[in-house]
């Protein structure tokens, strides 16, 4: 899976999990908090696209991540390419 | 009491109970339950004068459900789950409490949300039964309490999957919360309910909440036989001390 894919996975997860989104409006080098997302729905999105990518990354190794690039970028680690 | 938890009786009857434990978030910490039991002490002193109560929680989170170090305690088979008596004490009171659900409810904290009588919950919100998430049963009443709220279906996959849902996805999904709106309006539309209650005659009302309320202390009955024995075996397996630790990382 390209990195591109993982993006399309996890902004369509975002837009399910987020009042009023966009998947075309999504920009992944924003946080999901700049739309409006509290914890918990960032918690649902990571484990949700975790699911959906069939990877599991430990929380520790989550906490300092700042922006949906970010994220995408450790879930790389993860993905057998 | 340490003032995390503040109870407000208004004239006309209407008794506020807010749960305000920033720091920890509306976890049961050991300071939280001991405020909420004294106040529910507290309650029953002035019951009088209590026509109808309101429980609300912070706007982020209503209430979060156990902590870690009571977790933890568990699965070394020590302490009893003392939290269960704060969903004892909610359903025995003796006027009608309305749960008014600005923020996530999680675990516990929507236990508590099920053993009041009526339900207000923000759209933006989340429910979460998350036991499951940390590999140990339901507790506080959830296995019977929670398909009243939800219906069984809805409950089923909430408690198996431990998903924190959106209440907007309940409010698609289909339950029994009486009223799904935004968060602004969780507070105003709790206090209408609230003062339409107390201009009632309070000793009808009471005469009311004595028989509507006989079948949840029956439902948290039951489920405390069940749930008491599931923890005694789940908080046992080596898996869950490990998954209670992961699942509270900072």
């Amino acid at each position: 899976m390209t990195r591109f894919e993982v993006i399309e996975v996890m902004k369509r997860i975002i837009a399910d999990n987020l009042d009023d989104m966009n998947v075309d409006n999504i920009d992944p080098q924003k946080s999901m908090k700049d739309y409006g997302a509290n914890s918990l729905d960032m918690i649902e999105v990571v484990s949700c696209s975790m699911r959906e990518l069939n990877i599991k990354v430990p929380r520790a190794e989550l906490a300092e991540i700042q922006d949906i690039d970010g994220l995408a970028d450790k879930f790389m680690e993860y993905i057998d390419t | 009491m340490s003032g995390i938890i503040k109870l407000r009786i208004e004239d006309d009857g209407i008794a506020w109970i807010k749960m305000r434990d920033e720091h920890n978030k509306n976890t049961f910490s050991r300071n939280f339950v001991e405020d909420f039991l004294d106040i529910m002490n507290e309650l029953e002193s002035f019951k009088d004068s209590v026509r109808v109560m309101v429980l609300q929680g912070l706007y982020d989170v209503f209430c979060a459900g156990a902590d870690e170090d009571t977790l933890i305690a568990l699965t070394r088979g020590k302490a009893v789950v003392r939290d269960i008596a704060i969903s004892e004490r909610l359903i025995n009171l003796e006027f009608p409490v309305i749960a008014a659900v600005e923020g996530h409810a999680m675990g516990g904290g929507l236990a508590m949300a099920t053993c009041c009588d009526i339900v207000v919950a923000a759209r933006e919100s989340r429910f979460g039964a998350v036991f499951m998430s940390m590999g140990f049963t339901p507790g506080m009443g959830m296995t019977t309490l929670l398909s009243e709220l939800v219906g069984p279906y809805v409950a089923s996959e909430m408690m198996f999957s431990a998903k924190r849902f959106r209440v907007s996805e309940l409010e698609r999904m289909g339950t029994n919360i009486n009223h799904i709106v935004t968060k602004i309006r969780v507070l105003p539309v709790a206090k209408d309910i609230a003062r339409q209650i107390a201009e009632k005659n309070p000793k009808s009302v009471r005469l009311l909440k004595y028989a509507l309320s006989a079948r949840k202390k029956k439902l948290l009955v039951e489920a405390r036989m069940q749930e008491d024995m599931m923890h005694r075996i789940s908080f046992n397996y080596p898996e869950t001390l490990k998954n209670i630790r992961d699942a509270y990382v900072k």
